[in-house]
């Protein structure tokens, strides 16, 4: 199908367009190859393993489209025009000189070790900031944490199988950010992984 | 005054005399058709056999379908819900346990409960229990039936009782229904000049399948009525019409409905929703030759090749866009879809039907991964509820009715609302 699209959009912050790309432009194309933003990974290509979520703010305040990662490689760049977009390299902070500083998140999958050769990872990074942000607005019962971080991260997959150290990493930030969590604060969770926290091979 | 309150009696008196009535022949049952098999007598390998028949009954009625166990561990120990709108039946055991089960039952207690809705000591079954369409079992097949029941595996667990409304609760009122709805028990036989091929289809389908329970339209007294196989919508799905026109005309042909009914895979679609189960718990086990028989009564050897319908209107080009954004990814540019993971959908019938129901539930809420039949399986899909508002759904369910369903309604965000609202029963 030859037709075409004028594509406009707010990505990480950034005006982008009008561009003038094919009507059916996959999203994961439309930002490696237009865009020149190459950390969102594709691995399935079929929207079965989350390598290449991003988020998409539809532009309705307290909605919940834009709190639910969509991957990139089946969302068509038809769906994101007119909305902002949110990919991996909008994820870390800066630290007022031009340097970047890793997001809780990011901080906390280096500090558990969570990843080992970094092809999902991008996925479980936005998979993750998106639960943080659905926890600022509603805050689940520390007991129910657990069960919370499982079902936000159930549908990335690891080949490298990190998945005990990426969930123990996300179940930090979220028991030590306060606001993320209701009811009594338990002794502050160490940050860093213990040797029984291991989830190799 | 003293007028009124006699002809006030008199209407009471007449009242009770119907119901009376009503309620005799709705407790009147006709003599048994005799047991074919002397269960006694039978020796080892006459017993094998007739319990392997037996499994092939348990299987074309798909009494797995209702009476397993949705916590596991039994096909036959009972629980599953089915939400009506009079409340909330649960499969009862009929695993051959004394106590919990069916393990004091005769052959004619069997053959009385499956053909008249009748258990032993006169309970009335709710018609959840598809007597009206087992009506017709064969003597020969519930006693095949019987033998395999007997057969399996007792699960010791009680019943879960009903979640009936009054006056739904009160079973002997059922004899009324009874009366009024009940078909007597009659054993099948082919019609005068019936080719055995459609006969058995007939069967299959009418009777032992008891694909009308869904999909035949039901009356005020949630009774089947006419048209026979005219699709209805039931706990939250449509049941589409399955009359000979209505699916030639949605692109269905013999091979492709033994494909769909085999496997689960065809042009035209994959089962979903409350279909699914019945694909895998009982069309996928049938012979070649059982599934021929139901195209051969179904379509009646008629057919056209799986193709879109393009409706006269030009399709909505808001919908278009909210399909290559979100729907195109994995159905393709065109709706051809990719083997084994995402169906076509431009020979797909769910935006061919009347009822536009399922295509805005499966929109809305995704599908789980399938693992269907003989290997085949899709992937799964995502619910697009969070990311369609109302308008939006409305424009993607219009440009997917008018590009391939050949229908040119325009529907709009309060149909969307009464359509969300009619979804899932629970
Ligand atoms: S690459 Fe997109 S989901 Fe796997
Ligand atoms: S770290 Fe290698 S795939 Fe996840």
């Amino acid at each position: 199908m030859a037709d075409r699209i004028t594509f406009e959009a707010t990505v990480n912050g950034q005006k982008v367009g009008p561009l003038d790309i094919p009507a059916d432009l996959m999203l994961t194309e439309l930002l490696h190859e237009y865009l020149g933003l190459t950390g969102t990974r594709v691995a399935c290509g079929q929207g079965v393993c989350r390598a290449c979520s991003v988020l998409i703010d539809d532009g309705v305040a307290g909605s919940a489209a834009a709190l639910t990662p969509l991957p990139a490689c089946v969302t068509g760049a038809a769906y994101a025009s007119g909305k902002s977009i949110r990919t991996i390299e909008g994820m870390a902070g800066d630290d007022g000189q031009g340097n970047p500083v890793p997001s809780a998140i990011q901080q906390a999958f280096l500090d558990h070790f969570s990843f080992q050769c970094s092809f999902c990872t991008p996925g479980f990074v936005i998979s993750a900031q998106a639960l943080v942000e659905r926890l600022e607005r509603a805050p689940v019962p520390r007991d129910q944490v657990e069960d919370t971080v499982l079902a936000a991260m159930n549908e990335n997959i690891c080949r490298c199988t990190g998945y005990v150290r990426y969930l123990g990493a996300v179940r930090d930030v979220v028991l030590n950010t306060p606001g993320l969590t209701t009811g009594d604060p338990e002794p502050a969770v160490t940050a860093a992984a213990g040797p029984a926290a291991g989830g190799r091979g | 005054m003293v007028r009124l309150l006699r002809y006030l009696a008199i209407a009471v008196l007449l009242a009770l005399i119907v119901t009376g009535l009503l309620y005799w022949k709705g407790t009147r049952l006709a003599p048994l058709p005799p047991a074919t098999v002397d269960f006694a007598a039978l020796a080892a390998p006459d017993r094998a056999a007739l319990v392997a028949r037996g499994a092939e009954v348990a299987r074309d009625a798909d009494c797995v379908a209702c009476h397993l166990d949705p916590e596991g561990g039994s096909e036959l120990g009972g629980g599953y819900p089915m939400h009506l709108p009079m409340g909330t039946l649960y499969g009862t055991n009929i695993s051959p346990s004394r106590e919990h089960g069916i393990g004091e039952w005769s052959a004619d207690d069997l053959y009385r409960a499956v053909a008249w809705g009748v258990a032993p000591g006169g309970r009335n079954l709710y018609p959840a229990m598809p007597y009206v369409s087992y009506h017709a079992i064969t003597r020969a097949d519930s006693d095949a039936l019987y033998a395999w029941l007997m057969a399996q595996r007792p699960v010791e667990k009680p019943s879960r009782r009903p979640d009936l409304m009054f006056p739904f609760n009160v079973r002997p009122a059922l004899s009324l229904w009874n009366a009024l709805f009940r078909p007597d028990a009659q054993p099948f036989a082919p019609a005068e000049g019936e080719a055995p091929d459609r006969a058995r289809g007939r069967y299959l389908v009418d009777v032992l399948g008891h694909c009308g329970e869904c999909h035949t339209p039901r009356n005020l007294a949630f009774a089947m009525t006419e048209p026979a196989l005219g699709g209805q919508v039931l706990e939250g799905a449509y049941a589409p019409d399955l009359q000979q026109n209505s699916m030639v005309r949605r692109g269905w042909n013999p091979d492709d409905l033994i494909a769909f009914l085999h496997r689960g895979v065809s042009p035209q679609g994959v089962p979903t929703l409350t279909m699914l189960p019945v694909l895998q718990q009982s069309t996928s086990h049938m012979d070649d030759a059982s599934l021929t028989a139901i195209s051969t009564y179904l379509l009646g050897g008629q057919g056209r090749a799986a193709a879109a319908l393009p409706a006269a209107v030009s399709p909505d080009p808001a919908g278009r866009l909210h399909y290559l954004g979100l729907c195109a990814g994995c159905h393709g540019t065109n709706g051809q879809g990719q083997p084994h993971s995402s169906v076509p959908l431009a020979t797909n019938t769910t935006a061919m039907m009347d009822d536009p129901l399922n295509l805005v539930r499966v929109i809305r809420e995704g599908i789980a991964p399938q693992e269907l039949a003989h290997g085949e399986r899709m992937q799964r899909m995502p619910g697009y509820a969070a990311q369609l508002s109302d308008q939006q759904l409305a424009e993607l369910v219009n440009y997917l009715r008018q590009q391939w369903g050949g229908r040119s309604e325009v529907l709009t965000a309060a149909d969307m609302q009464k359509l969300i609202k009619a979804g899932p029963a629970h």
